[in-house]
Order: C-alpha cells, then structure tokens, then sequence
C-alpha cells in the first residue's frame, strides 16, 4: 500500500485514525501496531513474517542485553549484542544482497550457481537499520531497555515511516511511545505537511518523471546533448520530490498521531557545496552513519589517513545500502572522493568563489551523480554520461529536445521555486499573519488536495522510487 | 535468571524459523532464473504468430505508459493492423514488487482497447475478454489472442 493512493487516502487512514482517537489511551498503540501490520502485509504477505521476527528477536535481544548487564554478565551481553547484529545485517544482507554476490561469483568462476531471485521486502534497509538503532543503544547504555513489546512493535513497524523512512531512532522517539498528545494545531499541522507531500509527489515529482521515463527510453545513439541534460535535470527533481514528498508525509502521518519524526530534507538543491548537500539531503540516513558507523571508527579524531579511510568506508556502505549493484557502489565512492576532495584541497578555494559559481558547481556534480543512480547498469550510466558530453550524441540540440524543453518549461520552472524555500516560508508566514491570509493558505491546501486526487483517480499504479532500497 | 533464560531460548528457537523460512523461499520462492529470451521461444512457437510483429521499447512506453527500462526484460508483440487487437507481452520483473505496476499497465492498456472496439468490433471484444494475464513470480504474461490458453500453457511449462 502506497500513501499516494485513493485507497490509503480514502479508505485506511480514515478508519485508522477513526480508530485511533476512539480507544482509550492504553489502546493506541496497539492500533498502530495492527494496522502497521495490515499496512506492510498489504502489499508482501508473505514478508510480514520477516517482519514478526525481527519485532520479536531484537525485544527480546534488548531484554537480554538489558538482564545481562543488571547481572554484571558483560560477557554475555557482548554475546548477544553481536548476535543481534549478525542476524540483523545477515537478514539484510541475504534478501538484498545475494543474488549480487551470486552473480559476481558467477561471473569468476569457470561455472554458473543457479539460485531463486528473491523479491526485496520492502523497506527491509529501513527498518534493519532501526532496529540496529535500538540494539546498539541498549547495548551502550544509551537508551532504556524497554520491556512493552506493543511499544516496541510499535516503533518498529509504525506505518507512516515503515517504507521509506526517515529512519528514526529509537532515543528520538522512546518518549513519545509511552506519552503523546495530539491537539488540534498538531493534527492540522500534520495534515498540511501531508497534503504538501502528496503534492509534491503526485503533481510534481510524477509529472517530471513522464519527461525522465520518455527521455531514458530513447537510444542512447539516437539522443542529443542536450536531451541527455534535460533528462537528468528531469530525474533531479523526480527524485527529490518523490523522496522528500514521501518523507513529508511520513512527517505529516506521524504527526496526525502525535509523532515528531525528524526532518529528512532541507532544501538540498541550494547547497553551496557537496558537503553541505549531504548535510540537507536524506538527513536520518546521513545522521545513522554518522552515529553508527564513522564515529565508532574514530570520525575525524584519528591520523588522516585512517580519517581517509573512515570516510571511504562510510561512502561505501552507503552507495552499498542503496542497492546490489555496481552502479551504487561506484555513486558512494563518488561521493566520498568528492567529500574528500572538498575537505583537503577544495575547502579554501571554495570559499572565495562568488555563490552562484558554487551552486553551479554543486548541482552539476549532483546530476552526474544522479545518472549513476538512475542508470540500471555501471556501463550504462557510462554511457549516458558520455552522450550528456558530446560522446556518442547525435547532435547537440535535436528537436527532441526542443520539444521536452517547450513542454516542461513551465514545470521546471515551477519545480525550481519549489526547491527554495522562499515559498513554504511565505506560506509559513501568512499562517501566523492576517485571517484573510490564513484562509488563503487553508484554500491552496485543499485546491492542492482536490488537484492531487484528480491525477491518482486517472493515474496508473505510481510507487516512490526510494521502495526499491 | 532462570526464568528469564527460559525465555532468551525462545530467541533461538526464532532465529531455527527463521532459517527454515529462508531456506522454503530460496528453494520454492515462485520466481524463475529462465532467460526471458527462453521464454519468449517457448511461447511464441506454441501459436501462430503471423499477425504479430516485435515492437521496440518505444512502442511498449506508447501502449502501457511504462518504462521498459525499469524492468528485466520486456518482450511485446503487436497487431500491424489496428482493426487487430492481437497482442503478446512477456514482462520478467527485477522483483516482485514491480507485479502491481506491470498489472495496472496491462489493465488500463486493457480498458482502452475495449473502450476502442466497444459497439462495432464484437469479434475484437470477444478477443479481449477473454485475454490471459497470468503472474508468476518475477514473471508476467499478458496475451490477446484465439490461441492464448496455448501461450499460457506453454510458458509456464518454459518458467
């Protein structure tokens, strides 16, 4: 089940939070949990035992950890603690992972294995990594084991952010499972931040992913430079309004029933530098690898070579945890080389250049670094960066690309806009300001929420692109 | 202690379900490593296929409204007429998860050939009603044609 279907606008969330706010307290969660299960067991009824299991072998992993530790057993909360984490990363590690590592060795060795290919659970990378979140702050003492297995299912399998993230972690959000309060400026809070993803995924980000589907299924042979640009430019936005669509209107579900999640994006697209991109873009992954991965290695308080190595590891696993493929793995060596580049050679001359000549440099490296996440092979992405250069195009400009140019302007145009923040902040600001204003905001948000349902109702079966990791 | 160490067996006990439940779907998960070329043999030598023609990722974009890219393979044979409504499609998924779109395609591509011949073309009606549209697995199959049960036979015989 998608959020931006008619059946989860129309028919679940309603019943769900007609239900929500009919139970006594004691009984909310619980209808949380139930109907995460029937969310997730929607579209893989098959995985949700996958799911059980991961529910119920990490609550009971934090108890023991926790009985451990009380005991002085340290010993044996180690044990524990890294048995969680094999099982954890080996679960991910085989329904994402190993078709690609049979593949691989197939390609080396002078025979074929043959193997079932495995459908990937869905959100399977997210919520491994709350899990992990959990079990290595128990184990450090960071958080409170805890002992309700419904509040624990709960944060588990909590539907508004069980697909596609943000990743929460459990020290955000343990208080909030024992003690929330929804009022009505939250709710309606929520309701906004839900209809404005909604938007940005239907009117937006579907929109422009019509011109990047179009574009990508021409021959390469048969595309010009400048299309080859305009379909990139095109999967830039798709992306970023699909997954910051989706990431708003996690925000928004959680906060219909009084859950703060963090925000996942912040206007990435008018960063100034690479660095600072990945400050404002996927922000609870960016932060979980930080916290759980490039801290424990020593961060940046070691020598820098192994400060180096720090940083290439994390960029690894982080192409890596988007996907078994080269392609992904060579975007997080990309990242990381530029990430490196920027804090030892690039940081001074950087801050000389005028803004402009830094947004510039920024997106450019972005979009490059877009087609080999959208390209389905290493060599294909290859390929098409070739042909965005001149190599293997058939012209610099074709009527082509005029046409795709003269047909999204004005989409580009209005997708520009709404990467700033000028507008949701003018938004914002009429919500506090005048009456008139206000009922000015209330009416685009429903003129957005009847224009967003006229495209579902006509629209063929559109999932978010960040369902595939 | 004791009690609780009761209870941490349990956790083994998950992780042996948890095995056999890999193992099931490793060696019955329904999907097949057949190359979609094998499939398409198969298929198109169990019917006659003279009035259709292979039609490039373009036309497949044209009539479903998806991108062949996104998936495995795609193979689609279509009518060269448009009085015709013959139609072969062999979809292999990336993954399962892909079947949902693929199927909502297929249906809408569905609605608007009925919605075409509805009132002056019953024979081509009749065709499309009884259209086969089989999923299995990482597999799809979608045919309009007098010999469909034929296809259908032969590729799941060919997954």
């Amino acid at each position: 089940m998608i959020f931006s279907s008619v059946f989860f606008i129309f028919i679940f969330l309603p019943i769900v939070l007609l239900l929500y706010f009919l139970v006594p307290k004691i009984l909310k969660n619980p209808v949380i949990l139930i109907a995460s299960l029937i969310f997730y067991a929607w579209g893989e009824p098959v995985y949700i035992l996958l799911m059980i299991f991961s529910i119920l072998f990490n609550y009971l992993t934090g108890l023991e950890i926790d009985d451990c530790r009380s005991k002085g057993l340290d010993k044996k909360a180690r044990t524990a603690f890294w048995l969680a984490v094999g099982v954890n990363l080996g679960i991910l590690g085989f329904f994402k992972y190993f078709g690609f590592f049979i593949d691989n060795l197939n390609a080396v060795l002078p025979f074929d294995i043959s193997y079932h290919p495995l459908a990937l659970p869905i959100g399977i990378s997210f919520y491994t990594f709350q899990t992990l979140s959990y079990i290595i702050d128990v184990y450090k003492g960071k958080v409170k084991v805890q002992k309700n297995i419904i509040y624990f299912g709960t944060y588990i399998s909590m539907f508004p952010q069980l697909i596609a993230g943000p990743i929460v972690r459990y020290s955000d959000i343990e208080d909030q499972l024992k003690d929330r309060k929804v009022n009505l400026a939250l709710f309606g809070n929520g309701t906004a931040w839900f209809l404005r993803g909604l938007a940005k995924k239907v009117l937006l980000a579907n929109n422009i992913g019509m011109a990047f589907d179009a574009i990508t299924a021409l021959p390469l042979g048969e595309m010009s430079v400048l299309t080859a640009w305009i379909g990139c430019a095109a999967y830039t936005f798709q992306i970023y309004f699909d997954f910051s669509g989706y990431s708003d209107m996690a925000i928004g579900l959680g906060k219909m029933f009084g859950f703060n999640f963090m925000k996942n994006f912040d206007y990435p697209y008018t960063s100034s530098s690479i660095t600072e991109f990945w400050r404002r873009w996927h922000i609870s992954l960016s932060s979980w690898f930080r916290e759980y991965v490039y801290i424990p290695l020593g961060g940046n308080r070691v020598s820098i070579k192994r400060n180096i190595l720090n940083i290439f590891i994390v960029w690894l696993l982080t192409g890596f945890w988007h996907g078994a493929a080269w392609n992904f793995i060579f975007w997080g060596i990309y990242y990381g080389l530029l990430l490196l580049l920027e804090k030892f050679v690039l940081k001074n001359i950087l801050q000389r250049l005028p803004g402009i000549v830094k947004h510039i440099y920024t997106m450019f490296f972005v979009m490059i670094g877009w087609v080999l996440f959208f390209s389905p092979s290493l060599g294909s992405a290859l390929q098409y960066i070739g042909t965005m250069f001149g190599i293997g195009a058939c012209a610099l400009a074709d009527a082509t690309a005029l046409y795709y140019l003269s047909n999204y302007f004005i989409l580009f145009i209005i997708l520009i806009i709404c990467t700033l923040p000028y507008t949701y902040k003018r938004f914002s600001h009429c919500m506090v300001s005048s009456k008139v204003k206000r009922y000015f905001v209330l009416a685009s948000y429903i003129a957005l929420f009847i224009l967003s349902t006229a495209y579902l109702v006509n629209a063929t079966y559109n999932p978010f692109l960040y369902f595939r990791f | 202690m004791k009690k609780l160490n009761w209870i941490f067996y349990i956790k083994y006990v998950l992780l042996f379900f948890l095995l056999i439940f890999m193992i099931r779907l490793l060696s019955g998960s329904g999907t097949s490593s057949t190359p979609a070329a094998q499939v398409d043999a198969d298929v198109t030598s169990a019917i006659n296929m003279d009035m259709l023609s292979a039609a490039d990722h373009r036309m497949f974009k044209r009539l479903y409204g998806i991108n062949a890219n996104d998936y495995e393979d795609v193979r689609l044979y279509v009518s060269g007429s448009n009085m015709e409504v013959e139609e072969l499609l062999i979809v292999k998924l990336k993954d399962q998860s892909q079947a949902e779109s693929v199927e909502s395609a297929i249906n809408t591509r569905l609605e608007k050939q009925l919605q075409s011949f509805e009132g002056y073309g019953p024979e081509q009606c009749k065709l499309l009603n009884d259209h086969i549209l089989d999923v299995r697995g990482n597999y799809i199959l979608f045919i309009v044609h007098n010999d469909a049960a034929a296809a259908d036979k032969a590729f799941r015989k060919s997954l």
